[in-house]
């Protein structure tokens, strides 16, 4: 039997003994060496599929058309084609629909995002066929009726519309973004007026639309724990009847350029401020830089760990009660690197201040090299747990898909992340502060401060 | 709401139709709604929820028309009038426009209470495996 302080002394030793190995031999972060992160491509009568084949017993399946609030040539047409999604089909009804799904314990939601629109299937692996075939269905048999329109859709865009008036933070992340980059990525998520559904939106332009967003090229299936090649037969046999090609789009084609400016928005339901600078395309993109994650993460605002503010130089800055949050959103052929600032007025144009303040000391080489490793390893935790997210995983991968036939390997990306190092850091946070930036402001006007009293370039 | 009918049964048998037609031209005729400018399908009667439901459902100026047909045929009848022979609704005019949509409703209302009456079996496969999840 050990004794008390004899077990206390092996613990101390073996703790001093784990100090001393870190120090002379860093611990590689756990690689993600298993090929269950790898997608595996395909392509079936012109539709391109992705699969992973995850051990476990569900499966999530989406079809990812490139069809977000980006590509969309009239306001409002990705909002009503998103709610259209599982109504009644010619085969049927949105009841019989819902019934089944119910009966095999699945769930299905259709979202969409600045780029992408997404119908989503979660349900146990022996589904796979029922369910691509009914996304199949949905792609190309959907009847878009007028009433279904008036009285499904319509009041859910409305709702959309009002949750959007609602929210200071939703405001100024989109009021960012339309400053960052006008149109195309600019477009706002949701309607921010009443005018796309009273002047463009009916039944009929959504049809229209359909056939261009559910086109062969302009979408891909990918699902997360299926076998690749069975999954590769089930897409060949269900996807014959949307249309091979559609007529071509010029919206949201053209290279996205940055802009930059300011906005400011009066508003009584509370403060935000949104700052952003140019960020990185996706891994998938032409325009990735690693080193704006590790930014963001330095920059970050949110704790990971519990009962501590947490390392990030936001985090430790903001004015208390404040809520800060560093987002590096990332798009096919762009990115925005923003940080979200809501709380009371003056604590917001305090913690801004800080905000600039920080990417300065960034700049100048201010910061200690452990801060930035640990920005390092939070920032690659991030992107890895995000690929092991299926839902974020399924999106990103058909996204890359679709435009550059090549999914999104989780792998690479972290590797990319490790090489980031503290000149390219540096030089990253001085391009920052050489560009415009993106400020917005929503709330009290009166005491949230205009971008050049932060010492922004605008 | 649909009523039973027999024409799906003669219109299956052209012999029967062409006996039919005749008669049923004249009945039509006879009926005297044409000659108030009003569609057969004005005459359903809408004090239940299907035709209400399908009322909603028609395209607004298909709608308009409806209202504007009834406010004629009613000033017609009060002032104990018909109009005159060439804005009598014509035969081709007389289409069904809102049966077709009571169709869709009832098909919808009974499938929903198919569904309501529906017994469940496992499948074989799944019923056989020990539950895994």
């Amino acid at each position: 039997m050990l004794s008390r302080p004899t077990a206390c002394r092996g613990a101390q030793r073996a703790a001093r003994q784990h100090v001393l190995r870190q120090s002379h031999q860093r611990r590689g972060l756990a690689a993600p060496a298993s090929g269950s992160f790898q997608y595996e491509a395909g392509e079936a009568k012109g539709v391109k599929y992705a699969s992973r084949d995850f051990a476990g017993p569900t499966t999530t399946l989406a079809l990812v058309a490139k069809a977000g609030t980006r590509f969309q040539p009239l306001p409002g047409l990705t909002e009503g084609l998103a709610n259209f999604a599982f109504r009644s089909t010619e085969r049927r009804s949105t009841l019989r629909i819902v019934r089944e799904s119910e009966l095999l314990g699945a769930s299905l939601n259709a979202y969409h995002s600045r780029e992408n629109l997404v119908l989503e299937a979660k349900f146990l692996r022996d589904d796979l066929p029922y369910f691509v075939e009914l996304l199949g269905e949905v792609a190309s048999k959907t009847k878009y009726q007028p009433f279904v329109y008036n009285e499904e859709v319509l009041p859910l865009i409305n709702f959309a519309h009002k949750r959007f008036l609602g929210s200071v933070t939703e405001m100024a992340t989109n009021s960012a973004h339309a400053l960052a980059f006008h149109r195309g990525l600019g477009v706002p998520t949701a309607s921010a007026s009443q005018t796309p559904f009273t002047k463009y939106l009916d039944a009929e332009a959504i049809e229209w639309y359909s056939k261009v967003a559910y086109a062969k090229p302009n979408f891909a299936v990918v699902a997360n724990g299926a076998d690749a090649g069975e999954f590769g037969k089930w897409v060949n046999e269900f996807f014959d009847d949307v249309p091979a090609s559609a007529s071509e789009q010029s919206a949201g084609k053209d290279q996205t350029k940055y802009v930059g400016g300011e906005e400011r928005i009066a508003h009584d339901g509370g403060n935000a401020m949104v700052i952003a600078f140019p960020g990185s395309s996706s891994f998938t993109g032409k325009f990735y830089k690693p080193e704006i994650a590790v930014l963001a993460s330095l920059l970050g605002g949110q704790a990971a760990v519990k009962w501590s503010a947490g390392f990030t130089i936001l985090a430790n800055a903001a004015a208390p009660g404040t809520k800060v949050k560093t987002t590096s959103a990332i798009y096919s052929d762009a990115g925005l690197l923003y940080t979200t600032i809501t709380g009371s007025a003056k604590g917001v144009a305090e913690t801004a201040k800080a905000a600039v303040d920080a990417i300065k000391k960034i700049a100048s080489g201010e910061i200690s090299s452990e801060l930035i490793s640990k920005a390092k390893a939070t920032a690659k935790f991030k992107e890895l747990e995000h690929g092991q997210d299926a839902r974020a995983g399924l999106e990103l991968t058909g996204n890359g898909l679709i435009h550059n036939t090549q999914p999104y390997q989780i792998d690479e990306v972290a590797k990319l992340i490790d090489g980031v190092s503290e000149e390219s850091l540096k030089s990253a946070a001085k391009q920052l502060l050489e560009n415009r930036a993106s400020v917005s402001s929503v709330g009290d006007l009166f005491v949230l401060p205009y971008a050049e009293e932060i010492g922004l370039k605008v | 709401m649909s009523a039973p009918s027999l024409a799906p049964f003669i219109n299956k048998r052209p012999w029967l139709l062409r006996w039919m037609k005749p008669l049923a031209n004249w009945y039509t005729n006879a009926a005297g709604y044409r000659k108030l400018g009003l569609r057969a399908d004005d005459l359903l009667p809408e004090e239940n929820n299907v035709v209400q439901t399908a009322l909603k459902r028609l395209q607004p100026q298909e709608a308009y028309n409806r209202v504007f047909r009834l406010r004629r045929a009613m000033q017609l009848s009060m002032t104990h009038q018909l109009l005159p022979k060439e804005e009598w609704t014509k035969p081709e005019e007389d289409t069904p426009y809102l049966s077709e949509l009571i169709t869709d409703i009832e098909t919808e209302m009974a499938e929903r209470e198919d569904l309501e009456a529906m017994v469940i079996s496992k499948r074989q496969r799944n019923a056989n495996a020990s539950s895994g999840h």
